[in-house]
Parts: structure tokens; C-alpha cells; sequence
């Protein structure tokens, strides 16, 4: 079975606007799916679809083997949720928000208890659980979002731009989590509009563009799809024009970018060192030397014209000042 | 331009933008216009006997003796409204970019003030169409009703002036909002809703002395009257008292605001 | 993982329900146990309103026909019923609040169903509608306020709570629909109407026409009558209460039946 099964999905909201325009998916039990797309592009309503908490217009999601609509009760059950932005609730503690959401799910009593202390620890929060949240910090935030949605040791878990406007420390601590959880058996769908937290987490990514997925398949494979790893060359002045001999040897030469010499390798990143090689022989000094792997940006840039950065750095400050 | 041109055109826009504000959110409009119109329906309908009461004042009706209260409390809800506005620029910091704008200090409350201003203007417009509407009569006629208005703006003003010192002084809108049950408790000591000769004591004697009181009486006698001098110069008199006090206030809360940098 | 199984089939009970409606309504208080100073108005407005109402309007009494002797007497149902529209009322914002805020979906993705949810919210109203009643009664007393006797006392209480739930039930209606807190006034004026258009003011017989005629067909007139009964005669009769108790379910089947068809219609 599939964790995940989604075909024909479709949202129009008023006006006919059309959030999520025919998505096809399909994520594994035990993968992390990355749904990677700027701002408006429909992540977050794909994802309230997944969840239960909108509506499909048109086609089907099946989640953990039940249907979004039909069978919301059971998707529910099956399903952790740690939604954009951390809708917490500043007056409660850690701790009794963890009780409250054991409860939500059916845990009574002890147990309930057990778990949510074990959580709490996990996450690094057992120091700050009898705080209120309104003291926590941006980062403490998140990490009590993502215990709150394992309370019930979800099949399926889905966490809506879960690093935004965190600093690079507290998007790491997740990260790691993320993946610990993933290692335990955890299937995880993650939206998120940062390039490195697809390529770092995720096992397959889906690039998703005004409603529509335009790619889908592992990192390196939509890497390796727009392009080969390409060498910038830093040379001395007047050694440019040999040195572009040289390496058209090695595979097409690029247009030059501040003066470096720019050329894709036809063999890929092996051929670096024959490269090297070749200049050297040529007596050609080299003052720098950069290997450039394709980005998801390119993969972006390549199926939408557009690039996916732009609104990326929008901190949501506002939502930790409270 | 000269300063003055400049800080008046500031008054001006920050005015235009408080009515604006007012206008587009629910929670500040509702209580300066449907919260007094439901309330003056239901208090019409429920005690509208009471005309028949002994020592009741000559009127034609009782919606005629009640619109004058009505207008005064929008006009503190107004002033209410106005203050909690102000309590919320100064908590985004909105104000503080006026602060830095090469003008009059003042001219940022003073702003406020004409907006209150305004808005008590349209209450007046409001309940005297209501009142010719549901059959009242507006015994001073046309230089009566805009006498009324005149008065009713004022008296906004000066309402605005006390929102405004508790905003300037507490800075937030939590206590500006604070505020809500003692307008209450000021409009039930006043014959805003009933003449103060037939009001409990000790209400009543309150009510007598209650500046509140003469300004009701002042807008309460262009409807149920007619025109009479001695009437308006009363409210005037009250207004000038309850105005003078709470802009000096709100100077105090100014100048206390911009030396200690809060 | 361990566990797992057992806790994907785990099955909702009543237990479960209970614990759900107690953490929400203990979730409620914090708005007010937690955030100073916060109660101190919607405790304060039904008794500056009662008091207020009893000092300009006490007069009235004086009129022939009039069933009361004292006024006090007379408006303190109407105060009470007040204070409980506009702490329901005030359920609603929060519940506005929370939908904006993003916290509304947490509880919307979990299993738990539904009437729970709104149980929660409601039964939190009803118990904090308590506080400003019971500050009421005690002012009420001290100024005047015949004793009801404890049947009336009781029954006092009862439909306080009663309107409480009801006045969550609208709230919850407008807030599921509008999402956001600017429909607070939608919230607080239904209540105030639906209250004030009774026999709020002054007995039926003296109500001016239009008035009239709404206080009579007003399910919450036969409310107001049931509490008053027990505050200006000193004894409850069936025949006053059992049309008091009669509209207060019809309004609470209509009002739930509408939040729940909210509550159910989110995802739309």
C-alpha cells in the first residue's frame, strides 16, 4: 500500500481560481516527499486536502489507504499535521498542549502522560514544558509543533513549511529529527519553498508551479535532468583563449561569467581531475577552480522559466514577536 | 507653506484616516452607530410609557426625548473608539513615524480629535434621520438640527480628548477598552435615557450635577423644544469643561510620552 | 515502533469524549485566569448595566399595570441573561480568533469528533457565564433584590447557563462562517436583540407596539418570564417555567443544529 495516492487533484476556489490545477502523486510507506514551490504556487492547499481540512473539487486522495473525503475519520487517525506558521496557543504550557492533543486523539490518562513526557524530552523541551508558549522562541516553537503532531505515533506525517523563518540552527535541529522519525518507519510529506531542505531531507522531490507539479523524481535525478556539473575556471589574464581550447576537449564550453571560464563536463564530475590535468600540461596557471552541480533552482528555472527564489527570505517575524 | 498650512493639512489627513480606519473595521463602527441605534429602539419600545408618568417633560414623543441621548452616547463611544485606535498606532509603532515627521507633535492627537470630530458629526446626521424617520420631530428646524450636529461634534471632540490621555498615558488598547463600562456608568448617571427628576436616587441628584447632563439638555432642547440660547450655552459651557480638561490631559500624556521615549 | 498498531485502532469512547470537552473548557479559562485583568469587564457590565437600568429606569414601576414593586426585582433576569449573551458571545470571537490564528485547523485534523469539539467550546461558556451572574446576584442582594427562593435561585442559574451555550452556539454560527474577528459585532447584537426584544424593559401590557409584537413571539420572553417569576412573586409555578424550559431547548436545538452544520461544513 501506498501512503500516499493522489490523482486528478484539483481546488478552485470563488472566482475560479484554481489553487491546485490536476496533481498526480505518489509517496511510499517509509519515504520523505518534498513538495518544493514558491509562495502561492499551492503547496498549502494540496496539503489541506491531504489533511482533511479542505474540500477537493475534483479528483482523488487516497492517505494512509483512506479516503480524504469519504473516510476523513480514518485519515485523521492515521495522520500527525504540524501546520504552517505553528498555530500555538501562547497562554498554555508545552506541557498542556501535548495533553490536549493526546487527548484529541483518544489518549487517556497514564499513557497519555508517558507519552508526552518522552516527547517532550525528544524535542529538548522537557526543561521548558511547564513554560508558557508565549515565552518560547521561534525555534522552541516548532519543535513543540512537531511533538504535538507525533502524539499518536502517526503512520503519515505531514509538516507544512516546518523551517521558515527559522535560523539555521533551529531548521538544522528539525532536520534532524525529521530524519531520525523517518529512520523509526515514519512516512513524511514536507512542503517547503528552501532548495537545501528538499536536497538534504527528502528521498523524492515534487516541484510544484501555479497549481501544477511541472517535475517530480529523487534530487539528483532532476539534477542530472537539466544538466551536467559544470567547471568555472579562474585564470590569469591572457590565458582565457588557450585555456578554452583546452577544455572544449571535455564537453561544451558555457558562455563566461566574470571572467571565468565556464565548460560542462560531458563524464560528469570524475573528469575534474583531467581536466586539471590537461590545463597543467598546457602550462596554463589556474587561480581557481569551481565544481558547480546543478540546483533545484535550475530544475525550477528549467520547466517554469522563473526562478524559485525571490520570496524565500520573507521571516515570518511577526509570528514569533507574540 | 507656512507651519501652521502644514500641520493643519496633517490634521486633515490623519483625520480622513481615522475615519477611514473606523469605517473599515466592524468592531470600531458597530458600537459608535448600531450598538445606540438597537439601544435607543429597544429603551423607545420597552419604556416608551413613561411619557405618561407625572412630571415627565412636555414632548411629542418618546424618541423625541431619547435621540439626544443617543447621539452623546455614540459620541463617547466615539471617543472610546477613537482612544483605543490611538492606543493600538502607538503599539505597532505606527505613531512613532509621526513622531520623526518634521511637525507638530500635537497635531498627531489633534488629527485623531477631527476624526472623533467627524465621526460624531455623522452620528448626529444618523439619529436625527432616524428620529424624522420613525416620526420624531426636530422642534428648532433646520438651524436647530445643525445646531445639533455642531454640538454633537463637539462634544465627540471633547469625549475624543479622554480616549485619547488614557491611550497617550497607558499606551495600550487593552486599557483604552478598560474604559467601555464607565461610559456606561457615566451616560447611567446623566438623563441621557430618563429626566433626572424621575430617576432613583441617589441617580438623580447625580444626574443634576453631572456636566453630562447639561449637554444632553442642550442638544435635548433643539429636538423636543425649539431654539433657546440658554440651553445651547450651557452645553457649550460643558463642552468647553469636559474638552479643556481632557486635551490639557492629553498635552500632559504627550509631552510625559515623548520625554520619557516610551 | 511499538505501539503503533495499538494506537491507530484505538477506538473513541466516552472517556475519551469527557477528557476532550474538560481539556477544551480548561483551555478557556485560561483566557481569563491567565490574562490579567480580563474578566474584570465581563464581569463589571452586567451590574453597572443592572444597576444603571434599576437607577434611571426604576420609575417606571409607578406606572399602572405594572407587575413589580420594585425594579430592581424586575430587571435583574434581564442582566443576568446579559451577562451570560455576551460571554457566550465573547466564545465566538475567540473561536474567530482561533480560526484566524491558524489553531482551529489543530483541532480540525484530529480525530475527534466534531460535537465534541463544539461541546467544548460551549460547555466552557456556560460555566463562565457563571461569574458575572453569580457577581450580579450578589450586588442584586445587597441593593434590593427580592430572594427568588432557592428553587428560583436554581432555576436562575439553569437558564443563565442555558443561554450561555446558546449565545456559543451563535457565536460559533457567525464565526465559522465570517473567520475572522471583525464579525464580533454580528456576534454580541444578535445576543443583544435577542434578548432585549423581550419583555426586557417592562411588562408586555406596557411595551410599545412594535415591540410588543416581537416580545410576544420571542422565544426568549418566555425565558425571561421563567426567571423573573421566581424574583417578583417569591415562588415558581410550573406554568411559568415550562415555556421558559420549552424555548430554551427549541433554541438550543436550532442554534447547536446550526454550529454543528458549521462545524461540519469547514472544509468547504
Amino acid at each position: 500500500m501506498r501512503a500516499i495516492e493522489v490523482s486528478g487533484l484539483e481546488r478552485e476556489f470563488e472566482g475560479a481560481i484554481r489553487a491546485v490545477d490536476g496533481v498526480d502523486l505518489e509517496v511510499a510507506e517509509g519515504e520523505i516527499y518534498a513538495f518544493l514551490g514558491p509562495n502561492g504556487a499551492g503547496k498549502t492547499t494540496t496539503v489541506r486536502m491531504l489533511t482533511t481540512l479542505l474540500r477537493p473539487t475534483g479528483g482523488r486522495a487516497l492517505v494512509a489507504g483512506h479516503d480524504v473525503v469519504d473516510e476523513a475519520a480514518e485519515v485523521r487517525r492515521a495522520i500527525g499535521v504540524a501546520l504552517q506558521e505553528a498555530a500555538l496557543d501562547p497562554l498554555m504550557t508545552g506541557r498542556e498542549l501535548i495533553a490536549l492533543q493526546a487527548t484529541l486523539h483518544g489518549l487517556v490518562g497514564a499513557e497519555a502522560t508517558r507519552r508526552g513526557d518522552a516527547l517532550l524530552a525528544r524535542v529538548g523541551l522537557a526543561q521548558a514544558a511547564d513554560r508558557r508558549v508565549g515565552t518560547y522562541s521561534g525555534g522552541m516553537r516548532r519543535r513543540l509543533d512537531l511533538a504535538s503532531a507525533l502524539v499518536h505515533e502517526p503512520r503519515v506525517l505531514f509538516l507544512d513549511e516546518p523551517t521558515t523563518g527559522l535560523d539555521p540552527v533551529s531548521r538544522k535541529a528539525i532536520w534532524e529529527e525529521v530524519a531520525a522519525l523517518n529512520r523509526e518507519g515514519t512516512t513524511v510529506f514536507l512542503t517547503t519553498q528552501y532548495l537545501e531542505e528538499a536536497d538534504n531531507l527528502a528521498d523524492r522531490v515534487g516541484i510544484i508551479a501555479k497549481g501544477k507539479i511541472v517535475a517530480e523524481g529523487t534530487p539528483a535525478s532532476l539534477k542530472a535532468e537539466v544538466g551536467k556539473p559544470h567547471l568555472e575556471i579562474g585564470l590569469a589574464d591572457g590565458s582565457a583563449a588557450q585555456a578554452e581550447r583546452v577544455c572544449t576537449a571535455f564537453g561544451r564550453r558555457l558562455p563566461e561569467k566574470e571572467g571565468k571560464v565556464l565548460v560542462e563536463l560531458e563524464g560528469g564530475a570524475a573528469e575534474v581531475a583531467k581536466v586539471v590535468r590537461a590545463l597543467d600540461d598546457a602550462g596554463i596557471a589556474v587561480e581557481s577552480l569551481d565544481l558547480v552541480e546543478p540546483t533545484l533552482d535550475d530544475v525550477f528555472v528549467a520547466k517554469t522559466g522563473e526562478h524559485l527564489e525571490g520570496d524565500i527570505e520573507q521571516a515570518p517575524a511577526a509570528a514569533e514577536a507574540g | 507653506m507656512n507651519r501652521l498650512g502644514v500641520n493643519l493639512r496633517v490634521v486633515a489627513a490623519l483625520g480622513r484616516r481615522s475615519v477611514r480606519q473606523t469605517f473599515r473595521r466592524p468592531q470600531l463602527f458597530a458600537p459608535i452607530l448600531v450598538f445606540p441605534t438597537l439601544l435607543l429602539a429597544i429603551q423607545t419600545g420597552g419604556a416608551g410609557g413613561a411619557i405618561e408618568l407625572e412630571g415627565f417633560p412636555q414632548v411629542n414623543g418618546f424618541l423625541d426625548f431619547m435621540l439626544a441621548g443617543a447621539m452623546v452616547q455614540a459620541c463617547l463611544l466615539a471617543g472610546n473608539s477613537g482612544g483605543i485606535a490611538l492606543a493600538v498606532d502607538l503599539e505597532m509603532g505606527f505613531t512613532d513615524r509621526l513622531f520623526a515627521a518634521p511637525i507638530s507633535r500635537f497635531a498627531i492627537v489633534a488629527g485623531r480629535l477631527a476624526g472623533t470630530a467627524a465621526l460624531g458629526a455623522v452620528t448626529a446626521v444618523w439619529f436625527i434621520a432616524i428620529g424624522l424617520i420613525f416620526g420624531a420631530t426636530i422642534e428648532g428646524g433646520v438651524a436647530g438640527a445643525i445646531l445639533v450636529l455642531a454640538l454633537v461634534a463637539l462634544s465627540a471632540m471633547a469625549f475624543g480628548g479622554i480616549g485619547a490621555a488614557v491611550a497617550l498615558y497607558a499606551g495600550r488598547a487593552s486599557v483604552v477598552q478598560g474604559l467601555f463600562p464607565l461610559v456606561f456608568v457615566i451616560l447611567f448617571l446623566s438623563d441621557a435615557f430618563f429626566p433626572a427628576n424621575l430617576m432613583l436616587e441617589p441617580a438623580g441628584t447625580i444626574a443634576e450635577y453631572n456636566p453630562l447632563s447639561l449637554i444632553v439638555d442642550g442638544i435635548r432642547e433643539l429636538v423636543v423644544g425649539g431654539l433657546d440660547a440658554g440651553a445651547v450655552a450651557e452645553a457649550l459651557a460643558a463642552i468647553a469643561l469636559i474638552g479643556g480638561l481632557s486635551i490639557a490631559l492629553s498635552a500632559v500624556a504627550l509631552r510625559r510620552r515623548l520625554r520619557l521615549g516610551a | 515502533m511499538t505501539g503503533r498498531v495499538e494506537v491507530a485502532e484505538r477506538r473513541f469512547s466516552l472517556r475519551g469524549d469527557m477528557a476532550t470537552v474538560g481539556l477544551l473548557v480548561r483551555r478557556a479559562t485560561n483566557e481569563i485566569l491567565r490574562v490579567p485583568g480580563a474578566a474584570i469587564p465581563g464581569v463589571l457590565a452586567p451590574t453597572i448595566f443592572f444597576l444603571g437600568l434599576t437607577a434611571v429606569f426604576g420609575g417606571l414601576t409607578q406606572l399602572p399595570g405594572f407587575t413589580a414593586d420594585e425594579y430592581q426585582s424586575f430587571i435583574i433576569p434581564i442582566s443576568l441573561l446579559q451577562g451570560a449573551g455576551f460571554t457566550g458571545a465573547a466564545t465566538g470571537v475567540n473561536l474567530a480568533r482561533d480560526i484566524e490564528q491558524g489553531w482551529f485547523d489543530r483541532l480540525l485534523v484530529s480525530p475527534a469528533p466534531r460535537p465534541v469539539l463544539l461541546a467544548g467550546m460551549v460547555a466552557s461558556a456556560s460555566l463562565r457565564s457563571l461569574i458575572p451572574a453569580t457577581f450580579l446576584l450578589v450586588v442584586g442582594f445587597a441593593v434590593g433584590v427580592s430572594w427568588p427562593g432557592i428553587g428560583g435561585l436554581l432555576l436562575a442559574y439553569f437558564f443563565v447557563m442555558g443561554t450561555g451555550a446558546l449565545a456559543a452556539c451563535w457565536g460559533s454560527v457567525i464565526a465559522l462562517k465570517f473567520k475572522t474577528q471583525g464579525a464580533a459585532p454580528l456576534m454580541q447584537a444578535g445576543m443583544f436583540v435577542l434578548i432585549l426584544t423581550t419583555t426586557a424593559y417592562a411588562p408586555l401590557e406596557l411595551l410599545q407596539g412594535w415591540l410588543a409584537d416581537i416580545a410576544r413571539i420571542n422565544p426568549v420572553t418566555q425565558i425571561v418570564e421563567a426567571i423573573r417569576q421566581g424574583f417578583t412573586t417569591g415562588t415558581i409555578t410550573w406554568g411559568e417555567t415550562w415555556p421558559g424550559l420549552v424555548a430554551m431547548l427549541a433554541l438550543l436545538i436550532v442554534l447547536g443544529g446550526l454550529a454543528l452544520r458549521g462545524m461540519n461544513k469547514t472544509a468547504e
